[in-house]
């Protein structure tokens, strides 16, 4: 047992070396299928990334009426909080709320002028609401009609955001079902490209299967090298891959970020955090795919 | 050694092989298989080492009904027959020695032994000083020294030999028959199936003509006559 399995081995070491070429080939597909398969990671990574920080900015200021009891400004903190789509209330009282507005409208004379004639605060108290989602804005415009205090709600100032809300949801929605598409179609792509470039490989090994088999080897004497081989170059691709993915990752995350006006889209941390789980499931795949192409190709052309 | 009885092959749709062919042949023999091209040598050559099966009838070797061979026997069987054909069949990635030591890795003999018994065999087809060589790099003679070499490691009871001499000039040939005729002497029965004339007057033993996938005449002593 184990004088074959060294003998295994030290075979499917032979194979790659002795057949630098189609092992090289084989191996540069490998790697592109790879390599393929992590951009549209990353691709998926960044819109999601760039689809959360546009809702994250997206909020609803609801504007109370001067008059209106501290207990019902409570009383509807409470309720929102209590919704499972609202991520945070903040309240801001009256005189900051006129801060805010003074100094968002420091510009607009005719605004600071009128404002200067008041005597008073015109200003209530104002609730800030952000939700997780752009979709969960109609849920929580929806619970600020609670007739509770909606009627001492003056404004509710979303409208600038629902254009924007309802554009984001198209686009994204449009995004991810691309994307979808995209990875499907090359996965399949990729999938086909592997099978057959193994089944190649098998293909220039045809005769000397035969010739194995003639001085008495077992199929599964024939067959292990061959699976051997097909794991140890699925390793070294996805080695390969994850050196290269981390100083390209540094490149793209700066470029991102520039994109995006210096905010970290995280691209590094989170193939940092998740690196195991995404190699290795690649690696699992990969070696799935290799061997189950070398036992199909060696089935059918040389009935091993 | 070699028993057939009433063995016929017929290839899909229905191309004869063989037809009827009743045969036995003794331990240590030497027996010479000729007939003109596509009349079944060949045929009768793969049914001994189970490369094709019979379609009716049995074949026997050492009291080993192999008629009907199972899929995981065969590389038993061809542990114990020595093949050598026209073309080599050499490993072209291996070097003359992982050629002849592959025949006994295959069969997971322990390194000790291979380490002894590939220089044997080699030095018996004088190519041990071409060891590190790949087939590549050796003449046709060479090369199917190299085949008999790997025939050899299992010291098989039998040696079947396709047109062994088949893409060799008359000198090489003649070297081949000779190792072949020493091989038989060490008592290996062997199986020759060859087309050439010189080749099995030299020999001056058993000859089995094959005409159409029937056997037309059986000569001990024969000489070739068609
Ligand atoms: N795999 C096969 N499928 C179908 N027909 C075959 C197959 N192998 C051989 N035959 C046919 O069987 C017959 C005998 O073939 P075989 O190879 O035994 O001839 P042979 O005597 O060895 O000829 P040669 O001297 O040319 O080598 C031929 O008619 C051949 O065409
Ligand atoms: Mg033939």
């Amino acid at each position: 047992m184990f004088v074959s399995s060294y003998r295994i081995t030290k075979f499917a070491l032979q194979n790659f070396w002795r057949n630098f070429w189609l092992s090289i080939i084989t191996l540069s597909m490998l790697v592109l299928t790879l390599v393929t398969i992590n951009i549209l990671l990353v691709l998926n990574f960044v819109t999601n990334q760039a689809i959360q920080t546009v809702e994250e900015r997206i909020e609803v200021s609801v504007y109370f009426d001067k008059e209106v009891e501290q207990s019902t400004v409570d009383s509807a903190v409470e309720y929102l909080r209590g919704i499972s789509q609202v991520r945070d209330v903040v309240v801001v009282d009256p005189e900051k709320a006129l801060e805010n507005f003074s100094k968002n409208h420091k510009d607009d004379e005719s605004i600071m002028a009128s404002l200067e004639e008041l005597d008073s605060n015109p200003f209530g108290p104002t609730l800030i609401v952000k939700s997780y989602t752009a979709e969960d804005f109609d849920i929580i415009l929806d619970a600020l009609e609670n007739p509770e205090f909606s009627d001492f709600i003056r404004e509710k100032d979303f409208s600038d955001y629902q254009a924007i809300v309802s554009r984001i949801k198209d686009t994204t929605d449009n995004i991810r079902f691309f994307g979808m598409v995209m990875s499907a179609v090359f996965l399949l792509i990729a999938v086909l490209i592997v099978f057959n470039t193994v089944r190649i490989g098998i293909f220039i090994h045809k005769e000397e299967i035969g010739i194995m088999k003639l001085v008495g080897a077992t199929n599964w004497f024939v067959k292990a090298p061959f699976i051997l081989e097909m794991i140890i170059l699925s390793f070294v691709a996805v080695g390969i891959v994850v050196l290269v993915s981390y100083p390209v990752l540094a490149i793209l995350e700066s470029k991102f970020a520039l994109f995006f006006g210096g905010v970290q889209v995280g691209l590094i941390n989170y193939f940092e955090i998740n690196g195991l789980n995404i190699f290795g499931t690649q690696l699992m795949v990969l070696i799935a795919i290799t061997v189950i192409s070398t036992l199909l190709a060696m089935r059918r052309y040389l009935k091993v | 050694m070699i028993r057939l009885k009433n063995v016929a092959k017929i290839y899909p749709p229905n191309i004869v092989g063989l037809e009827g062919v009743s045969l036995h042949i003794q331990p240590g023999e030497f027996v010479s298989v000729v007939g003109q091209s596509g009349t079944g040598k060949s045929t009768l050559a793969k049914l001994l080492f189970a490369e094709e099966r019979p379609s009716r009838g049995c074949i026997e070797i050492g009291g080993w009904d192999i008629s009907r061979i199972k899929e995981k026997d065969i590389p038993i069987l061809r542990r114990q027959i020595g093949v050598v054909f026209q073309d080599f069949k050499l490993l072209p990635k291996k070097t003359v020695y992982e050629n002849v030591a592959f025949a006994l890795q295959v069969a997971g003999e322990r390194p000790r032994r291979i380490r002894d018994v590939v220089p044997r065999v080699l030095k018996i087809v004088n190519l041990d000083q071409k060891a590190g060589r790949y087939p590549t790099q050796l003449s046709g003679g060479e090369q199917q020294r190299v085949a008999i070499a790997r025939s050899l490691v299992h010291q098989p009871k039998v040696l079947v030999a396709d047109e062994p001499t088949g893409n060799l000039d008359a000198i090489n040939a003649r070297d081949i028959i000779d190792l072949l005729q020493r091989i038989n002497e060490f008592g290996t029965t062997v199986l020759l199936v060859t087309h050439n004339r010189e080749v099995v007057n030299r020999v001056k033993k058993r000859v089995i003509t094959i005409d159409d996938g029937v056997i037309v005449s059986d000569i001990e002593q024969g000489r070739y006559k068609i």
